[in-house]
């Protein structure tokens, strides 16, 4: 199998994610709430986490790094916690889902900032002229279809300006880009921990920079007389029992990142994409979705075929032993803009434990596949 | 046995987090769950250190600008004294 679903979920991760979380299985308890050995083991290994994530994304106070159980249920605290029926919320043309949908379900006006794909002066332009007036913004650092990397810090530095809190969506940035959250100064900036930062399924990250309404409420093992959840963070919206083992592979992952660096990462992904793209821009009738610009896009990589269906191709990529995703990704909005919305993408992404050897393989196997589909 | 201070802390995350200042001073301190009696809200974490440490340790915190709550005293018998920073 040549994994190339990395934008959905990391599959492979280094041997110590998996390891950590098994151990963690049998030897912690629940944090912050008994005071034996087995629970403060697990309050020691999360607050180690805490402090890892916040040296990676540039967080002075350990305690702005909320887990979640996936960058969306970050984002759905971060809409809850800014936006009012009625509010004019500017979001880029290329958000998720997890952004749209939450948006809508706040009763929202949704103000989207449509942008040629890859172009980064548009994006930002459109998304800058929306602003004035309103409530917040929304965007994603990188379209998790396209793999294009929206110009944030422009976007936030105008934000700042204008004194509109900024919610960033960093779930395919995470781990492959270098995040300064003390220089993007979001209000919340959300992200998975199962995607570029290698960590289990279950768990993600919200980091605070804004005050904050909870989610759920529960136990936090803290002033727990008071029926109100504490008003200090990351308890505020931690409610419940933590993903102990979830966080614990979370920090292996995390802190592999940080040993290789984001720079290197990113290299690594870019080069690897650009062989993809080389190869797959080769294949008859297959359009494909690549910058010229190669600062601009991640590795992530959508391609089209002109008379095969996206399903079909992925279907038969998948049986080939491809693993690809084939569809809209949950970001209809992101395929209106680019004009992908009929049809769909196919799409491949990569991660730190692809190899060049396996781009060249992928491309052959895409090409066989649809002669063979085109035959049938 | 020597005599130990608790030094309340808002919540576990906060207890935590001024450990580690501690830590970076030099000043062992760990981590626990409060008395009930003490904590007036339910649930609470503090920080325990001995007496030897215990007005190093509310110096570091205060250069550190980490927060922190009441201050008690462990006696021998198992009661609290409530002591002034």
């Amino acid at each position: 199998m040549i994994y190339l679903d990395s934008a959905a979920t990391t599959l492979q991760k280094p041997r110590a994610v998996a390891q950590a979380s098994a151990a963690a299985m049998g030897t912690l308890a629940s944090p912050g709430r008994g005071g034996h050995a087995p629970a403060m083991r697990a309050a020691d290994l999360i607050y180690d986490c805490r402090v890892e994530i916040s040296k990676l994304l540039g967080v002075s106070d350990a305690a702005q790094i909320v887990f979640t159980s996936n960058a969306t249920h970050g984002l759905n605290i971060a809409i809850r916690s800014l936006v009012s029926a009625g509010d004019r919320v500017v979001i880029s043309g290329y958000e998720h889902n997890a952004v749209t949908r939450a948006l809508r379900l706040s009763g929202a006006d949704i103000d989207a900032a449509a942008s040629p794909l890859f172009d980064s002066d548009a994006a930002y332009r459109a998304f800058a002229a929306r602003l004035p007036g309103a409530k917040i913004a929304v965007c994603t650092h990188v379209s998790n279809v396209f793999g294009f990397v929206l110009p944030i810090h422009e976007i936030a530095a105008q934000c700042r300006r204008l004194g509109i809190p900024l919610v960033i969506d960093a779930s395919q940035s995470a781990g492959v880009l270098d995040i300064d959250a003390s220089r993007l100064d979001a209000a919340f900036i959300a992200m998975p921990g199962h995607k570029g930062l290698l960590g289990p399924q279950g768990t993600g990250v919200l980091v605070c920079g804004a005050d904050s309404k909870p989610l759920m409420a529960g136990g936090t093992g803290s002033d727990s007389v008071s029926q109100e959840m504490p008003a200090y963070l990351p308890e505020r919206l931690e409610a419940g029992t933590h993903n102990v083992c979830g966080i614990a592979g979370l920090l292996e992952g995390v802190r592999y990142v940080r040993r290789r660096g984001c720079n290197a990462l990113r290299a690594h992904e870019t080069a690897l994409t650009r062989d993809l793209a080389g190869y797959l821009e080769r294949v008859d009738a297959l359009e494909v979705f690549s910058s010229e610009d190669a600062s601009a896009q991640t590795g992530v990589l959508s391609v089209r075929h002109a008379s095969v269906t996206c399903e079909a191709l992925g279907e038969a990529l998948g049986a080939a032993g491809v693993a690809v995703r084939a569809g809209l990704h949950c970001a209809p909005l992101a395929h209106s803009s680019a004009g992908t919305l009929e049809t769909g993408t196919v799409r491949f992404s990569v991660s730190p434990f692809n190899t060049r050897e396996e781009m060249r393989a992928a491309a052959k196997i895409t090409n066989t596949a649809l002669k063979k589909l085109m035959r049938d | 046995m020597q005599q130990q201070y608790y030094i309340m802390c808002r919540s576990l995350t906060y207890a935590q987090r001024a450990a580690r200042a501690l830590e970076r001073r030099g000043i062992t301190a760990s981590v626990a769950r409060a008395p009930q009696e003490l904590t007036g809200a339910g649930c609470g974490y503090s920080l325990k250190v001995s007496a030897r440490r215990f007005q190093d340790s509310l110096a570091a915190l205060k250069s550190a600008g980490e927060p922190y709550g009441r201050l008690f005293r462990i006696e021998q018998n198992g009661t609290y004294t409530e002591v002034a920073g």
